[in-house]
């Protein structure tokens, strides 16, 4: 029998809520009809978000939501997305083959959603096209409270008072579509943009840089190196993508080979963090940079029969096993990684949320999601036992059972996930540290099937439901099926 | 199927790997999949896509906007429906496939 013993009188670090943060980008169906439907439309909506995903989103406790982009950003004129919507200019958004844009959706329909879903807003500003008095207006616009053309163009659009922003982006993606940079030049460029980007009032602004893509580990050093000091955060971006680039694989159908190495390239993660993060600590050994992951996620072929610009895909146990690896690893890496965003939240990528029309279904990747929030901004507890091994993929293997555990408000949770697609796996678990008994419940996520997953007409086949851990000696006897995830609460007894 | 397996080290650029474009080949390509046990009449598909081509929600002159699908391959399926949120809309593009069956 595998084991983890959970020590809970022993604090490793704090789980930053915005771990579990989202990103929306302009593209394919995520904002529009994923989100924004306009005030006309049939489908029930408050100022044009559409009310069933707004209730979906608010169950979900996004803390913090990123937005416009994405290489949508580097091509965003914020300028274009203000202003009465009949006179929005209309665009084409060519990075992802010229979309038509009518800029409905701009900055004041973003913080009303935040607003909306209880998330703080966490924008990425233009530089690969823009300009750094573009860039320092569109915060001065936001978040300015005296007097100043920018502000007032505020008020004339409606909005009186500032709004509070937290974190913005400078650039995205800049050694790619946000500029085909090299780190020297995006380094300089980056201290420059920064400069402007003003601190109004007690508007305190959390600065993060565009970071490396994947193990390119020298874009993190050089970034480091000139830029550390201007920074608060430093991006990174890497997806799970079984195939390659251009058969990447399909959402839905998948054999037992395909679902390991999706679970070797999920865990890649843990390689990426550790190794980015030891850059970052010969720059900064007080961890004061976060390491902010704005782009994770499975990334597979479109829909069969949908169009191949808007990343639309299915999203089955397969995901929710990489959401749960993706946040274990998270979890450890909690003192450096302060806030991952997954991509994308509606209709895009590893969506929580996918609609047709005026249907909607939840995801296996939102119930995830859902069942982990009880860990945000709670104390990661240290834990260690044995895992198990799966896998044979060139004879290396992975940790059949992944666990993760946290403290808050002297509740302890924790979760665990069986990768395996076949086995079962019987875990005995164990409490350390505390003296007093422990009520336990649960909660579990599996299929009947590896591929299982939620249709329009089937939106119930993936669901949350009651687990039991059975009492044995000093600790519990957990059975978890194959290919499941499972969240368990332990409240101390009275 | 996959066509590798490995982890890549030289990856695409993301942005420029997909374009919102369909060409006709492509769709012609697309359609050529369906099975004809699976496909509608011919004339309840061309009252299903005369019914798209006059819809505000078509986009690129292919594409549903409401569900992201390319109409052509949505139209031609009898298992298709029409995804629109206003009931009567949606009655006129079902019943095509009653009228000619």
């Amino acid at each position: 029998m595998l084991k983890a013993i959970v020590h809970t009188d022993w604090a490793t670090g704090t789980i930053n809520k915005n771990i579990y943060g989202h990103f929306s980008e302009h593209l394919g169906r995520c904002i529009y009809e994923g989100l924004w439907v306009g005030e006309d439309s049939p489908i029930p909506n408050t100022d044009g978000i559409r009310n069933d995903v707004l209730e979906a989103l608010r169950e979900l406790k996004v803390p913090v939501l990123r937005w416009p982009g994405g290489c949508f950003a580097d091509e965003y004129h914020w300028r274009d997305g203000i202003g009465t919507r009949e006179t929005r200019k209309r665009m084409i958004n060519t990075h992802w083959g010229g979309v038509v844009e009518n800029n409905h959706f701009g900055t004041h329909e973003f913080f009303r959603l935040c607003e909306l879903i209880g998330a703080e807003p966490y924008i990425c500003g233009n530089v690969g096209s823009g300009s750094v008095q573009e860039m320092s207006e569109w915060l001065e616009y936001m978040t300015f409270d005296g007097e100043s053309p920018l502000a007032n163009l505020r008020r004339q659009n409606g909005r009186e008072k500032p709004w509070k922003l937290k974190y913005f982006g400078v650039g995205n993606e800049n050694w790619g579509c946000g500029g085909s940079m090299l780190p020297e030049y995006y380094a300089d460029l980056y201290r420059q943009y920064q400069t402007y980007c003003r601190q109004y009032g007690d508007n305190k602004l959390y600065k993060i840089a565009g970071g490396a893509n994947s193990d390119d580990y020298r874009w993190t050093e050089v970034l480091m190196q000139k830029a550390a000091g201007q920074m608060d955060g430093l991006s990174l971006h890497y997806y799970t993508v079984p195939g390659s680039w251009e058969s990447k694989g399909s959402a839905t159908e998948f054999d037992e080979r395909e679902w390991e190495i999706t679970m070797r390239k999920a865990m890649h993660m843990d390689e990426l963090l550790e190794r980015h993060g030891t850059v970052m600590d010969r720059y900064d050994p007080e961890r004061r940079v976060g390491l902010i992951v704005d782009e994770w996620g499975t990334w597979f072929d479109v829909e069969p029969g949908t169009n191949p610009g808007f990343l639309y895909q299915q999203n089955t146990m397969r995901d929710a096993l990489v959401a749960a690896a993706h946040l274990h690893i998270f979890h450890k890496h909690c003192n450096r990684v302060q806030m991952a965003n997954i991509a994308q939240l509606v209709n895009v990528l590893q969506a929580v949320v996918l609609t047709e029309g005026d249907r909607m279904l939840l995801t296996p990747t939102y119930h995830v999601l859902k069942m982990y929030a009880v860990h945000q901004d709670a104390e990661a507890l240290a834990l260690h036992g044995e895992f198990g091994s799966y896998g044979t993929e060139d004879g290396k293997s992975l940790p059949q059972v992944g666990a993760t555990a946290s403290r808050k408000d002297g509740v302890v949770h924790a979760s665990l996930y069986n990768l395996h697609p076949t086995e079962a796996a019987e875990v005995a678990l164990e409490l350390r540290g505390s003296e007093a008994g422990f009520d336990c419940d649960g909660t579990v996520l599996a299929g009947d099937a590896i591929s299982a997953h939620n249709t329009f007409d089937a939106p119930a086949q993936v669901e949350p439901k009651p687990f039991q851990a059975a009492v044995e000696g000093a600790g519990y006897k957990i059975r978890l099926a194959p290919a499941s995830v499972a969240t368990l609460r332990f409240t101390p007894r009275a | 199927m996959i066509a590798a397996m490995g982890i890549d080290k030289a990856e695409a650029c993301k942005g420029c790997s997909s374009s919102v474009q369909v060409s006709e080949a492509q769709l012609i390509r697309l359609l050529g999949k369906i099975k004809a046990e699976d496909a509608v009449a011919d004339d309840a598909y061309r009252e299903r896509l005369a019914a798209c081509g006059n819809c505000e929600s078509l986009a690129y002159g292919t594409t549903c906007m409401h569900c992201g699908c390319l109409v052509r391959l949505r139209a031609k399926l009898k298992a298709g429906r029409c995804p629109h949120p206003s009931p009567a809309v949606r009655e006129r593009w079902q019943a095509a496939v009653k009228e000619h069956a």
